[in-house]
């Protein structure tokens, strides 16, 4: 709606100027050359006005703290410890646990490994450059993600058995032993560290939700891809053999995946079985991956200079900018079952409510898509046409990458407004993490028990350990590109 | 019938553009021996590409237009908007409105509802968070410390646990209503339903007293832009707040003697349960007042800590080397430069604001959202009344989001 000056990053929002600021100011290293007394008498009493602002606030922080400990040691947990699994997978059937367990630990091993090879590919990458590269230590990694830990073992510790222990512990394990090995693998299987977590993902979702459906599609389109990336490193040339090859593999390879897989049609739960922070993760994941390659489409459809796409795009983006997430889940729960064609069955409340997420996130991410592209140099684009190449080819292979680089700060941003507004689907009736809280305190048990405070603090601790991980994280990166575009 | 009409009017319409194009181009085209083939010539492509794309949306269109006749056919759901006048239902807490009144009224009363939480939220979110962004700047480590863990801790969770969790506690800190508390020997109310204070109610002249208080207002702005302006011209200290204060007060004060009190002051009282007198709001709009500022705020404390920092250092030494005290380099040489690198993400966090106020119906508090959700549940049209609440919400933004632009195009010449 607004104008705002339009720039990479985080900056969609806050502009250029403050997110740079605060990423160069959050990213500041901190000094301890003082001895404590000249710091405290530096940061605490350095004036008049500061002494009696330190020995007010003082007393109230110290009041609030043992008034906030009291009540942790004094309050009955109860109702997490019963609710537990509620709160983590949801309604999902008792005796099927053990697939959560292993498409986790699947899914652990593919990012795990993944992110261990691809930290290996940047130090080479930066020392053929003779660029300086940080690795990053375990407790560099333990500083990054120790909210989303601290939050595991929270909830670790209110289980009642010792599978969960074991479970958790196993899964950090596998979190080392992935990385490591990951980082160790010889640099051609490195290089093909990208599809190997996509393959994970995979069959990580096969465990979990077999393979009808929208997994035999993504499965095929996964397919489809790795091969493409292979047969390109395979066959350069330009003769008709490779050129066949190239263009023909992907797509044999990905339609007989997606047949195969439909075909077999191993069993699962698909999402309507899902709950808990399990669903409220994974929709934010499917509402960002399913709205980015829409998202890009509106960006470049709102830059185009035919008026009707144009046109078109702006509607849309505005209009679903302009209005209240919870109004498009109404929409979803009371108008879209109403546009599928008498002969269909209508989806799912959760189906439905995913295509809205959907469009909702599609229409956030095609403004920081149109920012990024705002910030790519008009002379890249120009020098491309001077080269002869295509319309297609010059979005595709100039401007799409250098503006997707410099966004990356703000789809985090946007992956963390995603996680919070997941939160909306519980008033139209789906079970997720934060829905969790008003079903347990309807439970016969803890009617009447007043226990909200208990739960709500349980779920905003599970929301801010991920979300002040991701901020963190997009502050991180935005500070490392900013730096380099300087 | 109409509607049928109207397509084929369209379909026409589009036929006749493509003809005059095509002869058009054509023309040129034989002008213009060294033409490219059509299908090489971007004027061709571009009123193809258009063409196509008009009728795939409109395919789409009306694919999706046809479904929802069927549907709705089929469950009986027509089309208008008569139900408006139907009696709604719906009791408002603190509006004079009767279930007997028309649902018109009941959204009206929502809409008002929705218009009272964005008045009065977005200035105290401002606050708060220009408050917060500041002391997150502070030397004094525990101020910044505390403002960090505040804002963070805001930041990362969702807005509706926020209102949800404020009502709780509201719930839970404040007594029931036969305990009420009663401050200031009763002039203020507070229980867990609703707080009540002191307020005015008018009396004989009120009417032309408010037409004197408005005359006052446009007074002393009057003096404020006089005494800036012999300021500006002069150097000499303006006094521009003291001087319009007085001449507010002194108007204001001589018409409240001259119209021999025009209004009184009146304290709430429960009388069977029912609150007569004083100024009250039910806990609720607390409720989410309240969640929502706390929440907007840790957002704006970032955007004013940003903008602060992007003033370049320089700036500051420069004001340091003119000798300027803290607060002056503060107030003349930061704060005006960074409020014009705020300004734009801010009117940013005002959109958001409004259009979390949707959320308030979580605690039953009856804004636009609210009223339309209450109305859903008793199986009103669905359709006609989502399309009441997106134009609503539509609305609002596009008037917030016109005003903000106007002042940011004001602010952006100023610094040129």
């Amino acid at each position: 709606m607004t104008d705002t000056p339009k720039t990479a990053g985080e900056g969609v929002y806050l502009g250029t100027d403050i997110t740079l600021a605060l990423a160069a100011r959050d990213e500041a290293p901190l000094h301890s050359d003082t001895t404590p007394g000249k710091w405290v008498k530096d940061n605490l009493f350095n004036s008049v006005m500061n002494s009696i602002i330190t020995v007010v606030l003082g007393v109230a922080v110290i009041f609030l703290l043992t008034r906030a400990a009291q009540w942790v040691i004094s309050e009955e947990w109860r109702i997490i410890q019963v609710n537990l699994r509620n709160f983590m997978v949801g309604q999902f059937p008792r005796d099927e646990l053990w697939r959560l367990w292993w498409s986790a630990y699947v899914l652990i091993v593919g990012i795990g490994g993944g992110v261990g090879a691809l930290a290996h590919n940047a130090e080479d990458d930066a020392r053929e450059k003779g660029l300086e590269y940080k690795r990053s230590s375990w407790l560099d990694l333990l500083r990054r993600f120790w909210p989303v830990l601290a939050f595991v073992a929270l909830m670790t510790s209110f289980a009642r058995t010792w599978l969960p222990y074991v479970g958790v512990l196993v899964a950090l394990a596998l979190v080392v032993a992935a990385r490591t090995a990951g980082w160790a693998m010889p640099a051609p299987v490195r290089a093909r560290a990208v599809q190997f977590m996509a393959v994970a993902i995979v069959v990580s979702t096969v465990i979990l939700a077999g393979t009808s459906g929208l997994v035999a599609i993504v499965a095929g389109l996964v397919a489809y891809f790795a091969v493409a990336s292979e047969t390109s490193r395979r066959f350069e040339g330009s003769d008709a053999r490779s050129t066949l090859l190239r263009q023909l593999a992907p797509i044999v390879v990905g339609v007989a995946v997606w047949f195969v897989l439909d075909a077999v049609a191993v069993d699962g739960f698909g999402w309507e079985d899902w709950g808990g922070l399990h669903l409220t993760l994974f929709a934010t994941v499917v509402g960002i991956s399913t709205g980015m390659p829409l998202g890009i489409l509106l960006a470049v459809g709102r830059r185009s200079e035919l008026p009707v796409i144009k046109g078109f795009c702006v509607l849309f983006i505005e209009f679903v900018r302009g209005v209240p997430l919870i109004s498009l889940l109404l929409f979803s729960s009371f108008i879209l079952p109403l546009l599928f064609p008498l002969s269909v069955a209508v989806p799912e409340t959760l189906t439905r409510a995913m295509i809205v997420i959907t469009l909702f996130s599609a229409a956030y991410i095609a403004e920081i898509v149109r920012g990024g592209l705002q910030a790519v140099p008009q002379g890249q684009t120009e020098a491309a046409q001077a080269s002869g190449m295509s319309a297609a080819k010059i979005q595709r292979l100039i401007v799409m990458p250098q503006a997707l680089r410099a966004v990356i700060p703000a789809m985090v941003g946007q992956f963390i407004s995603l996680l919070k507004d997941t939160s909306l689907i519980a008033t139209i009736g789906v079970a997720e993490f934060f829905q969790y809280s008003a079903i347990s305190n309807a439970q016969p048990e803890f009617l009447g028990k007043e226990k909200q405070i208990v739960t709500y603090s349980i779920v905003a601790i599970g929301y801010w350990a991920f979300a002040y991980t991701m901020s963190k994280e997009s502050r991180r990166l935005e500070a490392q590109l900013g730096v380099g575009e300087r | 019938m109409f509607e049928r009409i109207l397509r084929l009017a369209i379909v026409l319409a589009v036929l006749g553009a493509l003809y005059i194009a095509f002869w058009r181009l054509r023309g040129a085209a034989r002008r213009n021996a060294d033409a490219p083939p059509p299908w090489r010539d971007t004027r061709i492509l571009v009123i193809a590409a258009q063409v196509a794309a008009i009728g795939l949306i409109w395919s789409a269109a009306d694919y999706l237009w046809a479904n929802f006749r069927a549907r709705t056919e089929a469950i009986g759901l027509e089309l208008n908007f008569d139900f408006l006048d139907q009696p709604s239902g719906i009791s408002i807490a603190d509006s004079p409105l009767n279930p007997n009144a028309a649902i018109r009224q009941a959204l009206l009363t929502g809409v008002k509802n929705t218009f009272l939480i964005i008045i009065v939220g977005i200035p105290l979110a401002v606050i708060l968070g220009t408050l917060l962004g500041v002391a997150r700047l502070s030397t004094n480590w525990l101020l910044s410390k505390i403002a960090t863990v505040y804002v963070e801790f805001f930041r990362n969770i969702p807005v509706l646990l926020v209102i949800v969790g404020t009502w709780t506690i509201i719930l839970n800190a404040f007594p029931p209503e036969r305990e009420s508390w009663l401050p200031f020997g009763g002039s203020f109310i507070f229980n867990n339903k609703r707080f009540a204070g002191p307020s005015i109610e008018g009396g004989d002249n009120f009417g032309a007293f408010q037409v004197v208080v408005v005359i006052a207002l446009l007074v002393a702005a009057a003096v404020w832009i006089w005494r800036s302006r012999i300021f500006d011209r002069t150097g000499h200290p303006h006094h521009r707040v003291l001087y319009a204060l007085g001449s507010f007060v002194a108007i204001t004060g001589v018409a409240y003697l001259v119209l021999s009190r025009p209004f009184e002051v009146t304290t709430p009282e429960v009388v069977d349960r029912v609150y007569i007198g004083g100024l009250k709001m039910i806990m609720p709009y607390a409720a989410v007042m309240i969640g929502l500022v706390l929440y907007t705020a840790s957002h704006i404390a970032e955007i004013v800590r940003g903008s602060i920092l992007s003033v370049p250092k320089g700036q500051v030494e420069a004001g340091n080397a003119l000798a300027l005290t803290g607060f002056q380099r503060y107030r003349f040489v930061v704060l005006p430069q960074a409020f014009r690198v705020a300004f734009p993400p801010l009117i940013n966090q005002f959109l958001n604001f409004t259009k979390n106020s949707s959320l308030a119906f979580a605690v039953g508090f009856a804004e636009i959202t609210g009223v339309i959700q209450n109305l859903f549940g008793q199986s009103r049209p669905a359709p006609q009344l989502l399309f009441i609440l997106m134009i609503t919400y539509l609305t609002f933004s596009l008037v917030l989001s016109a005003i903000g632009n106007l002042i940011n195009k004001r602010l952006q010449i100023v610094g040129r």
